[in-house]
């Protein structure tokens, strides 16, 4: 024993200390990079919503700013007038969402279940089957020709659906969670008291790893509510069951195109561009978008949370 | 096994029976086109059915592909062979397509077709298009794509703010007798009139480049930011310019670094928006400027008729487009929308017969481009089309991306008799003395890359005026030189020599 360690006792002893405690300078650092990272993340979605709720003429006259000249609530009113289309696109980026987490976490609950059961037979075969797909892709032609003629996944919300219902990524997350939460003699103790594989999958397994399925959920969830291309590759002729974010992302590529063949198009695209909707109006788009899915998080942050903390050494 | 044999058996039968049921009703053509903004064509499309069953034998189904998806949905559908699409748009001016398609053997070729059933169609199209679709695709030289009758000749021109200009105490005759070198006072007095933060100078910057030295695009040069220059003579565009029919360095000639001094001094005398030296702002501020006429002038590569445009009108100020030179006819513009069946398609019948129809009948072109009459549009005592701007928001295709638009009626902001002079107008373009050239760069594409990736970093500052020639324009290119512009120009001039001498 030192003599340092003698005096941190007796600091323990006294309350003053704590070992899990930093120096006031340290932690001061440390609120200072959580700070400057937390402003990081809401800046631009503050300045987002200032944005659509700026007169367009500001816009036109200073570009985008903190400080517009004028406020105006005509993006949303336009948007509200939108009508039909957008909120058929809001439904469907719902809908999309609901279906495919909730089809995508089971999926990937019941894949990853057996590979962590060390007295499966084939689960070096599964491991690789899943694994080998994170390496290796069809690339993009091959899988659409895939989805569209051998699986019919076209114009329809399957195909905004299916493409993302596996990921190989989200069973080894969901694995190696079983791994570290589950111990062999919980399923051990339960066959014993005469449960069944299913019985033990669903009342004892599931329970526990319930912080595991939150953080696929989340994930899951924020990719399906945040996909475009599926709908760009897969949607021709049915524009109804167009999510939102490809509503928002058409506007942002048909201006991003333009722009680059200005040149070449001459008079068609200044007309195009005048067509094209506001700067405000795509800002209110991006609002709409966000809102739903940052109000996810709080309802899964609790089971997050949990999930870092679970897995520690305990006792 | 006997039960599994009867068994596929009564299967096959079912099978061809069904197959004979649906061999009563009409075959589906797809076709996709490209820049549309329609949300509900239902209306069209029943009427466009009616129209065309006995006369194409076929229903009719519509991707309306927008500007930024199109590309993608295109590449997509001709690559995986797909066949649910028939006709698609193609053109030569965003990636080289068409060139580079046909070549690869996406594209139907259509001669047989045309002598078939194009008789129509050949009437309908100057023979000078049909000659600007004619190239060396897959299935050897022929048409692959029915070529668009469209405004097929480029002309650039300055985009005047006449009611500015005559407040500040000038003429459009003035503004042209001065010069593009000579603006300085007219441009500092519209700063003076209008304000320190008014920019009188609203320029496309490569636009600019090629207005002031007097040259044009080469098909299949680097995308966005092109490479090469030839040079047009602005007296005669069917002559020689000063390099006479020989590609340069775009930014190695005398001319340019003259261009690239002078909008420099423009620039650094506040004359130009900073924000239009910025790939990314260039085009909306550009966009906004135009909506309220905050410019004195502007460049704009120009259509017959643009000033009757509904965006034009709504400026608020008097507009007028004066000319650099005569309209010309180069490879771009004259591939500039055309339309090419998959070779995929299990109906290429049907769909060239539905081209053909669609661009030499007027109204199956004025029902696919403007809708229908009494919905999208009406017509006024005088049969000009005044639109219904409601109905039009859900169903405004590419007017131009559509096919033959010289066989539209008249609407009532362009007036009587446009389409005839818009017609005329274009017949009489000139031809540039290498019409048809198009440069393939395959044996240079890695040359081409890197140069794209150097002229990416300097070009549009130097063009804008954003920074000084005098110590970038050697940078630039010293680093274009090291990048193998030497190898890229020479590839490229061999093959414009072998094309003039055939």
């Amino acid at each position: 024993m030192t003599a340092v360690s003698q005096s941190a006792k007796k600091k323990i002893k006294a309350g003053s200390f704590s070992l899990n405690r930093f120096g006031t300078g340290t932690q001061s650092v440390f609120h200072l990079v959580l700070a400057a990272f937390s402003l990081m993340c809401i800046i631009p979605f503050i300045f987002v919503i200032i944005i659509a709720f700026s007169s367009e003429e500001s816009i036109r006259q200073i570009g985008y700013s903190f400080a517009p000249l004028s406020w105006s609530t005509q993006a949303f009113t336009y948007t509200f007038q939108l009508g039909n289309a957008l909120w058929r696109s809001y439904f469907n980026s719902f809908l999309i969402t609901a279906v495919g987490t909730l089809l995508s976490v089971s999926i990937t609950v019941l894949y990853a279940y057996p590979l962590f059961r060390r007295d499966y037979r084939f689960r070096n075969f599964f491991n690789f089957l899943s694994f080998f797909t994170m390496i290796f892709g069809g690339g993009l032609v091959p899988t659409f020709v895939i989805c569209k003629s051998v699986l019919g996944l076209s114009d329809n919300y399957a195909a905004l659906i299916v493409p993302m219902l596996f990921s190989p990524f989200n069973v080894i997350i969901m694995r190696t969670f079983l791994q570290t939460t589950v111990p062999t003699e919980l399923i051990e103790a339960a066959t014993i008291d005469g449960s069944g594989e299913y019985s033990t999958l669903l009342r004892i397994v599931l329970p526990v790893v319930k912080p595991g399925i939150a953080t696929i959920a989340l994930l899951v969830s924020l990719a399906y509510w945040n996909e475009w291309f599926l709908s760009l590759l897969y949607l021709n002729k049915n524009m109804e069951i167009m999510p939102l974010q490809y509503l928002l992302m058409r506007m942002q590529r048909n201006a991003d195109f333009l722009a680059k063949n200005s040149s070449m198009l001459g008079a068609d695209a200044a007309k195009a561009a005048a067509q094209l909707p506001s700067q405000s109006l795509k800002m209110a788009l991006v609002v709409f978008i966000v809102v739903p899915i940052a109000c996810a998080y709080p309802f899964f942050q609790r089971y997050v949370v949990a999930g870092l903390t679970i897995g520690s050494v305990k006792g | 096994m006997k039960k599994f044999l009867s068994l596929i058996l009564t299967l096959a039968l079912i099978l061809s029976v069904c197959s004979f049921a649906a061999a009563d009703d009409l075959p589906t053509i797809t076709i996709m086109f490209h820049g549309s903004n329609v949300s509900d064509d239902s209306a069209v499309l029943e009427k466009v059915n009616e129209y065309i069953a006995d006369k194409v034998g076929a229903k009719l189904e519509v991707i309306w592909g927008t500007w930024g998806d199109f590309d993608e949905k295109a590449v997509n559908a001709l690559t995986s062979g797909d066949k649910d699409v028939d006709i698609v748009f193609t053109c030569s001016w965003s990636s080289d397509e068409y060139n580079s398609y046909a070549k690869k053997g996406y594209f139907l070729k259509l001669d047989d077709l045309i002598e078939q059933y194009g008789a129509d169609l050949k009437a309908a199209i100057p023979e000078s298009l049909m000659q600007a679709a004619t190239i060396e695709g897959a299935e050897g030289k022929g048409v692959y794509a029915v070529n668009g009758f469209k405004d097929t000749a480029t002309q650039n021109t300055w985009d005047v703010n006449v009611t500015l200009l005559t407040e500040l105490g000038y003429t459009v005759d003035d503004l042209m007798a001065k010069g593009f070198f000579g603006w300085d006072e007219i441009f500092a007095k519209a700063k003076e009139v209008k304000g320190d933060s008014f920019y009188p100078f609203l320029v496309e910057p490569m636009v600019a480049e090629r207005m002031v030295t007097n040259s044009i695009i080469v098909a299949g040069d680097a995308g966005s930011t092109n490479l090469l220059s030839l040079y047009l003579n602005p007296e005669d565009v069917s002559a020689d310019g000063i390099y006479g029919n020989k590609l340069v360095n775009k930014f190695g000639t005398p001319e340019y670094k003259a261009f690239a001094e002078q909008m420099h001094k423009y620039y650094e005398a506040g004359y130009i928006d900073p924000a239009l030296s910025v790939g990314e702002t260039s085009n909306d501020c550009r966009t906004n400027h135009q909506k309220d006429a905050s410019y004195l002038i502007g460049t704009q590569s120009y259509a017959f008729g643009y000033e009757y445009s509904a965006d034009v009108l709504a400026r608020g100020a008097e507009i007028k487009f004066v000319p650099c030179t005569d309209p010309y006819v180069d490879t771009t513009a004259s591939q500039g929308a055309m339309m090419a069946i998959n070779s995929a398609s299990e109906h290429p019948e049907e769909a060239f017969k539905f081209l053909a129809l669609l661009n030499s009948d007027p109204t199956l072109m004025t029902l696919m481009n403007y809708g229908v009459e009494g919905i999208h549009y009406t017509l006024n005592d005088e049969g000009l089309v005044i639109f219904n701007d409601e109905a039009r928001a859900t169903y405004s295709p590419w007017t131009n991306g559509v096919g033959n638009v010289t066989i539209l009626p008249d609407t009532a902001s362009e007036g009587k008799g446009f389409r005839k002079s818009f017609q005329e107008y274009y017949a009489g373009a000139k031809g540039i003395p290498s019409l048809g050239f198009v440069f393939d760069n395959s044996p240079v594409e890695n040359e081409m890359a890197a140069l794209g990736n150097v002229a990416a970093q300097y070009a549009l500052a130097l063009d804008c005026g954003a920074v000084d020639p005098e110590t970038e324009l050697p940078s630039f290119l010293a680093a274009l030189d090291a990048a193998g512009m030497e190898a890229y120009l020479n590839e490229a001039n061999a093959q414009l020599e072998a094309y003039l001498a055939k």
